[in-house]
């Protein structure tokens, strides 16, 4: 059933320039998880994980998915010094393409 | 062609979310009556059976449509006012007094219900599914015992609102500045399955007086978990002048029509150590104020504001729409969620942009004041 129905094409449009362009691929360092990252600028970091990505970090295994587990929210440290590695590098363009 | 924007106001959904909502306080509805609680574009009768279990059906009986609102307890059942059929918990009809069989059609809506944090909680699903207790918000350890103040429970109505409004603030980083009078000095957000969170860190306005997030001597570490649709948890560690209180302040709503919502909020703060029972009081007393005015402020907003299904958005602003795709899978059937409705996404923004434009307006501000003042003076 649908909801939620945008009444024109340009927002579906814009609903995948938001959540879909410029992501750029980012291995982790340390594990077989990769992961798509933006930068709307410096201090600005988008991370979208996938399924698959997900299965394959070390770290999210070992903190196990108990209910109520409030560390669970706390991002992988080893991908984050990836992105910060790969930032660094050039590998992700830093700036948004007018507010996206 | 014009190159003006147009806001989508898009459809609001005609189905109301699956998952967990909270109905109240368990402990009011324990007193032997039949409850009314507007809830799912009907109404529903809440009421405990004699081992003080909670029950809850729809509100109309399958007979003749009577209202079990008014109606009453009959040991384990609710009773019709209009012709005393009894409905158990299991939304079976048990018995007709004036009859000698029960029809095998007899039987009508009932809700799951679980019971947490003292809190009762309905499992609804359109699709008809059993109560996914997985799902379920976590207990929050020594709440409800001695070493916390018990809820403080506030319910409030709001009309011509979508709920989803009210979700919309967890990716909302710019409107803690203009609507809740705080700097956010750091700002993130994961979502995962069936949760949202969102941290932050706040310092108060000191160009606005106390109340809500504002005022110059407060500071907020918060840390709020959506557990489903319906339900946050949200732990506040809040430092007033340097003195830090724990306070827990559960958000949560039930959809009662396709637009409006019956928004409820609990505070429980942790007892300071070596306070006597009376300046605990005050202060729970105190934060239950200003989080109580911290909502209204967002409702003033609701209240007026249309609804949008494109929002444009600038590159400090946060991920309205990945919130958005992440909402939508309590809409959706289970079959038709897609991977990134419940795929982890992890976003923080940037706040030291926007804090320094703000920092200066609030500089204007408060020389303004002080030039008013002294003008009010001679
Ligand atoms: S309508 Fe309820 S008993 Fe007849
Ligand atoms: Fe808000």
């Amino acid at each position: 059933m649908a909801s939620f129905v945008p009444s024109s094409a340009e927002t579906v449009e814009d609903q995948r320039l938001y959540t879909e362009e410029r992501l750029v691929e980012v291995a982790c360092l340390d594990c077989l998880a990769s992961v798509r990252v933006k930068k709307n600028s410096e201090h600005q970091t988008s991370v979208q994980w996938s399924t698959e990505g997900r299965s394959h970090c070390q770290e999210f295994q070992r903190r196990g998915t108990g209910p109520g587990r409030r560390d669970l929210h706390k991002p992988c440290p080893r991908m984050m010094a990836s992105i910060d590695d790969a930032v660094r590098a050039g590998d992700v363009p830093i700036g948004a393409y007018d507010g996206y | 062609m014009t190159d003006t924007r147009t806001l989508d106001q898009g459809n609001a959904p005609i189905r109301f979310a699956r998952g967990w909502h909270c109905l109240g306080l368990a402990e009011d509805f324990r007193d032997g009556k039949p409850h009314p609680i507007e809830g799912f574009g009907t109404k529903l009768v809440v009421w405990a059976d004699s081992q003080g279990e909670l029950k809850v059906l729809d509100g109309f009986c399958r007979h003749m449509g009577g209202d079990l609102t008014q109606g009453e307890v009959k040991g384990d059942n609710i009773a019709c006012p209009f012709h005393d059929w009894r409905w158990g918990g299991d939304g079976k009809c048990k018995e007709i007094p004036y009859a000698r069989r029960v029809p095998l059609r007899a039987r009508t809506q009932r809700y799951e219900t679980a019971v947490r944090n003292g809190q009762l909680l309905i499992w609804n699903d359109p699709e008809g599914s059993a109560a996914d207790h997985d799902l379920l918000p976590p207990e929050l350890p020594d709440v409800m015992t001695d070493k916390y103040t018990p809820w403080s429970w506030h319910v409030k109505e709001i009309n011509g609102s979508h709920c989803r409004e009210l979700i919309d603030n967890v990716a909302d980083m710019a409107h803690f500045y203009y609507v809740h009078f705080a700097f956010p000095t750091s700002f993130r957000n994961i979502f995962e399955g069936h949760t949202a969170t969102q941290f932050m860190e706040s310092k108060g306005r000191p160009d606005k007086g106390d109340g809500g997030y504002s005022g110059e001597d407060s500071m907020l570490r918060s840390e709020a978990t959506y557990y489903g649709p319906s339900y946050m948890i949200n732990w506040l560690e809040v430092d007033y002048k340097g003195f830090v209180t724990e306070v827990i302040l559960i958000n949560c709503h039930i959809p009662t029509g396709p637009e409006s919502f019956r928004l409820q909020y609990g505070i429980s703060v942790r007892k300071p150590e070596g306070l006597d029972e009376k300046s605990v009081d005050y202060i729970a007393e105190a934060y239950t104020k200003s989080f109580g005015d911290g909502f209204l402020q967002d409702v003033a907003i609701w209240e007026n504001k249309v609804a949008v299904q494109n929002p444009l958005l600038c590159e400090e602003d946060g991920p309205v729409y990945q919130l958005r795709r992440w909402y939508e899978q309590f809409y959706t059937d289970v079959a038709d969620i897609k991977p990134e409705m419940t795929d982890r996404f992890e976003f923080e923004v940037d706040t030291t942009k926007a804090n320094e434009y703000w920092h200066a307006e609030v500089a204007e501000n408060l020389a303004r004041m002080a030039a008013d003042g002294e003008h009010a003076h001679h």
